[in-house]
């Protein structure tokens, strides 16, 4: 109930505060939600892999994550710095399943901050949503350890309940992917990103540099 | 929401449950108690204006499809009326959320409880928490858009009990009234409240 009541006032908050000030309290809240699930440490990334295939880490709070273990991401050595994870089912899609039936349609709002995030922070964005858990991933990422090294979050590509795609180009580079392997990828997935090693010396970036 | 419908649906994600809470006590930081219980007023408000209005032609028919989930005033939670004009909530909407915090985040930060107070104190005495203002005002926001036979329906908390067990029942001045127009007595409110999360009435205007 109260996911759907926060949908209705999309629209209200836009009016009350803009557009800019929607994305600020929703990056805010990612932030929030970060800081307060708490510190994790992994030996190595099979750890890492067991925990969140058993719910155990923080990133488990949007669902069932697989682990594409087919997809590590290694540094210019060609040593294991991270791995390419996917989630089943968007975080949003209950929600406007529910809206559907029970409000109606999706305010225009949801949209409109989704646009401005992708114009203004990155153009990663499907919906308004986007703004909460991308900010959430990369902010709790910084919590976590992996062998002692901290990780980063980076957001790859992404499927809206319109159908609409997001492709981060430039991060699949970074990191090596090619970006219609992961689009692939979203014909069974809602959304995939890349958790790895916090300032990995990765073969995409150096050549890219 | 018809019930077959809910079930289909399935839970709603725990992220987005969390992060709801997250945005009103962010609010309730800024704004303090009495700011926060505006807003989730009014986002409970909104939300049931946001609904489609309703009609039937008798009470019984009303009854029906309230207990069949199809009413607005029913869609987010599963109730049955043990009379014509007492409702009963087994379990709160907001209780799956309140859980995914807990296990999650910790213990359920003060704010929620203290806007309960000030809603208690300035609006009506019902709420044990957050969650209570938003479902109590919208039940009252949704009951507002139901007409039976051409009369608008009303809505009155009687009591309901949160997921960590604290409980609020109706000032005892009110209570008699309120158990009157439910058709049940003390003795069977208490019954009721051993298994289920909320009794409320509704009645014709």
């Amino acid at each position: 109930m109260l996911d759907v009541a926060l949908v209705s006032l999309i629209k209200n908050m836009s009016e009350k505060a803009g557009i800019e000030g929607a994305i600020q309290y929703w990056s805010r809240v990612g932030e929030n939600l970060a800081k307060r699930i708490g510190e994790e440490a992994y030996m190595g990334w099979p750890s890492f892999n067991v925990a969140l295939k058993e719910g155990r880490t923080a990133y488990s709070i949007e669902g069932d994550v697989v682990a594409l273990t087919d997809l590590a991401i290694t540094d210019v050595d060609g040593d294991v710095v991270g791995y390419i994870y996917a989630l089943e089912t968007c975080v949003f899609t209950p929600t406007i399943e529910r809206i559907r039936y029970s409000v109606g349609e999706i305010p225009e709002a949801d949209r409109a901050v989704a646009e401005e995030y992708n114009n203004t922070v990155q153009n990663t964005a499907v919906c308004n949503f986007c703004v909460i858990h991308q900010k959430f991933r990369s902010e709790v990422s910084k919590n976590i350890t992996v062998e002692n090294q901290p990780l980063e979050c980076v957001q790859l590509a992404n499927r809206g309940f319109r159908g609409d795609t997001k492709i981060a180009i430039k991060s699949l580079e970074k990191i090596g992917i090619n970006p219609e392997y992961v689009r692939s990828l979203l014909r069974n997935y809602a959304c995939v990103y890349g958790i790895l090693m916090k300032g990995a010396r990765l073969r995409g970036k150096e050549e890219a540099d | 929401m018809h019930e077959e419908r809910k079930a289909q649906l399935g839970e709603h994600n725990p992220f987005v449950d969390v992060a709801a809470y997250l945005f009103l006590e962010d609010i309730g930081d800024k704004q303090g108690a009495a700011g926060m219980n505006n807003y989730l007023m009014s986002l409970a408000s909104s939300l049931a204006k946001s609904m489609p209005k309703e009609e039937y032609s008798s009470w019984d028919d009303f009854i029906d499809s309230l207990q069949k989930g199809e009413s607005i005033i029913s869609a987010f939670e599963t109730v049955r009326c043990p009379t014509n004009n007492c409702v009963v909530t087994q379990t709160c909407p907001f209780t799956r959320g309140w859980q995914e915090y807990t296990k999650r985040i910790g213990e359920f930060a003060g704010i929620h409880k203290e806007v309960a107070e000030f809603y208690n104190a300035t609006v009506k005495p019902g709420a044990v928490d957050s969650q209570c203002i938003i479902h109590q005002t919208f039940r009252s926001a949704a009951s507002e858009r139901i007409k039976v036979g051409g009369r608008p329906v009303r809505y009155a908390q009687v009591e309901a009990v949160t997921p960590n067990a604290d409980d609020k029942r109706a000032p005892e001045e009110w209570l008699p009234i309120l158990l009157e127009k439910a058709g049940i007595t003390e003795t069977e409110l208490n019954m009721t409240m051993r298994n289920n999360d909320c009794v409320w009435i509704l009645y014709p205007d």
